[in-house]
């Protein structure tokens, strides 16, 4: 590969290097410490929130079907009927 | 083999699948996922609120000459809201015994329900008589959207719980439509603390 093929590459590891030169939004970066904080809190709180929700949701579920369907309750939803 | 196991049993040699019981009523199911939904628009409105809040000027919030919230008006009326919380669970464990029983609960449940939108009212219309509006400042804007899309909510379980109680008063209402309604009420309730604690204080 050419030195000037590398070049694409080069440039994105610069990038990548120098993320403070790339924050276009006032919100992501404000100087203020507790603007920062703030913005990164509410970024793992939305990033976190809906994935309890399924997930608590999701539990709730599977508990509730082995109650329904379960050993105790003699069969479960794959119970199959054979002749 | 039971009965209702032998009644499903094919001709052909097949096997299929034996009956069984919902894991949850459909209206339940889908008034979930609309709850979770909404808890998401809460979300997004909290999260904008708090990093507007962290980035005022002068870290001043209320921002100058902005009127205060009534703090203490609204803890009466959130301990009104809650109230009405527990009386449904309560409307809930006299409709297990007998469906009329919990007539009583019900109807309790949707006054204090309303008593909760009127007193918003009266207090949005005193703050607005103060100078929040809308347009005076992010503090006031957040303020009524937050608050407003709550009461959206709080308007439309009420009208839920209003017609499950018209149901039940003429014997048609079932398990499943109350749960579905009580989902969405019990949303309305449980997300109102956090607005307050986030908003008011």
């Amino acid at each position: 590969m050419t030195a000037r093929k590398w070049l694409p590459v080069l440039a994105l590891v610069l990038v990548a290097a120098f993320p403070d030169q790339a924050h276009a939004c006032a919100v992501c970066f404000d100087p203020r410490a507790e603007n920062r904080f703030a913005f990164l809190a509410t970024t793992v709180f939305l990033s976190l929130f809906p994935l309890s929700l399924v997930g608590g949701v999701g539990l709730w579920l599977r508990r509730r079907a082995r109650e329904l369907y379960g050993p105790s309750s003699g069969g479960d939803e794959t119970d199959f009927v054979e002749r | 083999m039971s009965d209702a196991a032998s009644a499903v049993l094919p001709h052909d040699g097949r096997t299929e699948p034996r009956p069984t019981v919902k894991l949850l009523p459909d209206g339940v199911m889908g008034m979930l996922l609309f709850v979770f939904t909404e808890a998401m628009l809460f979300a997004g409105l909290i999260s904008a609120h708090t990093i507007v809040k962290s980035g005022a000027a002068g870290q001043m919030w209320p921002p100058f000459g902005q009127p205060r919230l009534p703090v203490e008006e609204t803890a009466l009326n959130t301990a009104a809201l809650l109230m009405s919380g527990i009386v449904l669970v309560f409307a809930q464990l006299a409709y297990r015994r007998r469906a009329s029983r919990a007539l009583g609960p019900l109807l309790v449940s949707v006054v204090l329900g309303m008593f909760f939108v009127v007193f918003q009212g009266v207090e949005w219309v005193a703050l607005i008589g103060e100078g929040l509006t809308l347009q005076s400042s992010s503090y006031g804007g957040f303020f009524y959207l937050i608050v407003g899309t709550h009461a959206v909510h709080a308007i439309g379980a009420i009208a839920c719980l209003a017609w499950a109680w018209l149901r039940l008063r003429a014997g048609r209402l079932t398990p499943a439509q109350f749960g579905t309604v009580q989902v969405l009420w019990y949303f309305v309730v449980l997300v109102w603390p956090v607005l307050y604690l986030r908003v008011y204080l």
